[in-house]
């Protein structure tokens, strides 16, 4: 594992602007420092696996990958970007204003490889629909801390339905409060109260979508 | 029906003290929500008509035949009538969004939390030096456009309605467990600086942290002990989310969170007040050392997601625990799934005595009354063949 790497891992934070800053100036390709970077990141998701990290390390790391890459992604190359493992949209469901879980889960996505989509709060079902037409993501991730949630949950995954985008679209819900039974009152495919769980979920469900 | 022996008061009692009880006592989180929706009133004119409100409440409990104690008397906050106090919830309900008053916060939703950083990381200087009620009187413009005098009358005025909730369930022999509420210094500084930037300052500057933590949980004691006093109901509630295993490590706990929580439930316990330590998210992993706190003076509230059952294998004779039907259950489940759940609680949480029956957290605005009242009518009906 490279110097990088191991150091986004291990949430050394002054090492890591250090070398971004060194790696830039040496004229490394940025796409290798992103890809640096997201080894770091997926160090950070197994130390979270085995117990070794929690919520707050997740957090510290994404904070460092976000900041990396607020100095590296201005160095690619107009039109070169990376491509992603899979597009998403992600939002916290109509009723809910509430954003940490989601930002979490969005910062973590994007760590991951995904095109996130972020639709922000109290976003509605036909919203949601336009955005998956319009992106033609494959997966859709919808947040909520309320009860009142599980309805809007539910009546987003009708509208998509409804779209005719149903069987394109694999759906998973988060939230402190959801679960199995939401899951299946809401018609996901999958729940998570848990965003290094939900990162690997969309991880699996990208893997079917390529095959 | 259980053949009752016991008043509503004297069972609770025996739950708090780890004592024999005739059955299961069962005390919801209930807020002015559900019984608002049950009324045919909106959310929003529950919260902005505290008489009608506070009457939806009792409406309910008669309706249901009744429970064992209320948790918090009603929906007022009680205040020592200060400004620093004033200052504290304006801080807190700041980034509140009202149901009716925010386009995005329906009529029947429940208040929501925008979270943001109220707090700055240069902050934390002043707060050490002056403590926090100093800091707070200091830079009330920051926080809130009323001025002292206002402050105080409106604190005044929620202990007053703090005090007669409290009145009216007294006088039909409920008792009230809480008198005030108080935050640890962690759940109140994390919230404030929003989950995030508090994360990356115990990251960046633990040492400083710490020493806001110490230069601030004397006065959230003593302005927990004095709200008591001026209700007169013996008891606090300790509002806890942040500090435990869902969130952080051990390492984080031991350092930032357990030190508080047990100087503050020591402080209260020596002033014979109650703590109900209202633990939000997954505690599991903090429960082996809440067996470190005083015996029978505090109450484990749990909301669902912190494992009961093991809370009961760890902390059986020596802290009452109190939950957890879960929000999602009483929101999209039926009464079978209610009264299954209740007698499994009732089976293994309750035997031997020290637990609560109640709502995980609050209950939902959008219960359903059936699953609600399955809850109350399991715990008085159901005795476990033991």
């Amino acid at each position: 594992m490279s110097e990088l790497a191991d150091a986004l891992a291990d949430l050394n934070e002054d090492e890591v602007r250090k070398l971004v800053r060194e790696k830039i100036d040496a004229g490394v390709d940025p796409m290798a420092i992103i890809v640096e970077c997201r080894k770091g990141m997926d160090i950070v998701g197994e130390r979270y696996k085995s117990k070794d990290y929690f919520l707050s390390e997740l957090i510290i790391s994404g904070e460092m990958f976000k900041e990396a890459m607020a100095v590296v992604e201005p160095m690619l190359k107009a039109g070169k970007q990376v491509e992603p493992l899979s597009k998403m949209v992600l939002a916290t469901v109509k009723g809910d204003i509430h954003n940490i879980g989601k930002d979490i889960a969005a910062t973590l996505l994007t760590a991951a490889g995904f095109e996130v989509h972020d639709l922000g709060i109290d976003v509605a079902p036909g919203v949601i629909v336009e955005k998956l037409s319009e992106t033609g993501a494959p997966i859709l991730g919808m947040s909520g801390l309320l009860t009142p949630s599980f309805e809007s949950m539910k009546e987003t995954v009708e509208a998509v339905e409804q779209a005719g985008l149903r069987d394109k679209v694999k759906v998973i819900i988060g939230g402190g409060i959801v679960t199995e039974q939401v899951r299946k009152y809401a018609g996901a495919d999958a729940f998570t109260n848990d965003a290094s769980e939900g990162v690997d979920i969309c991880r699996g469900f990208a893997k079917e979508g390529n095959k | 029906m259980i053949r009752e022996t016991m008043t509503p008061g004297e069972r609770v009692e025996a739950a708090i003290k780890l004592e024999p009880y005739d059955r299961v006592p069962v005390a919801p989180l209930m807020d002015v929500m559900f019984p608002c929706r049950r009324k045919g009133m909106t959310v929003a004119y529950g919260i902005s008509h505290w008489r009608e409100g506070f009457q939806a409440i009792v409406d309910i409990f008669d309706e249901v035949g009744g429970w064992d104690a209320m948790i918090l008397p009603g929906y007022s906050l009680a205040l020592t009538p200060t400004v620093a106090s004033g200052v504290t919830v304006a801080l807190g309900t700041g980034d509140y969004r009202f149901p009716g008053q925010d386009p995005a916060v329906s009529e029947n939703s429940q208040p929501q939390y925008a979270e943001r950083e109220q707090l700055t990381a240069e902050d934390y200087d002043e707060i050490i030096n002056l403590g926090w009620s100093g800091f707070a009187e200091k830079h009330r413009e920051r926080f809130t456009p009323f001025s002292p005098d206002q402050i105080i009358a409106w604190t005044q005025r929620q202990t007053e309605h703090y005090t007669r909730e409290g009145e009216t369930w007294a006088e039909r022999g409920i008792p009230s467990l809480c008198g005030a509420i108080v935050e640890s210094p962690l759940m109140f500084l994390s919230t404030k600086r929003s989950l995030t930037a508090f994360t990356m300052d115990l990251h960046r500057i633990p040492d400083k942290v710490q020493a806001a933590m110490d230069a601030m949980v004397d006065g959230f004691i003593q302005g927990a002990i004095e709200g008591a006093r001026l209700t007169r109901i013996p008891g606090v509630m300790l509002v806890l989310e942040r500090g435990g295993g869902f969130y952080y490590p051990l390492k984080i706990f031991e350092r930032f969170e357990f030190p508080y929580m047990k100087k503050m439930v020591e402080a209260f316990a020596a002033e014979g007040l109650l703590t109900v330590m209202h633990f939000d998210q997954d505690w599991t992993l903090n429960l082996p050392y809440l067996t470190d706190l005083p015996r029978g003076k505090c109450v484990c509230e749990l909301d669902s997601t912190t494992d009961i059952f093991k809370a009961k294998e760890i902390l059986k004779d020596h802290i009452c625990i109190m939950g957890d039907v879960p929000a999602s259950l009483a929101a999209i489940g039926t009464p079978g799934d209610t009264e299954a759940y209740c007698k499994k609680l009732i089976d293994v949480v309750g035997d031997g005595g020290g637990f609560i029956l109640s709502s995980g957290c609050t209950v939902p605005a959008d219960a359903k009354f059936e699953n609600f009242k399955t809850m109350i009518d399991t715990a008085k009906g159901y005795l476990p063949a033991r």
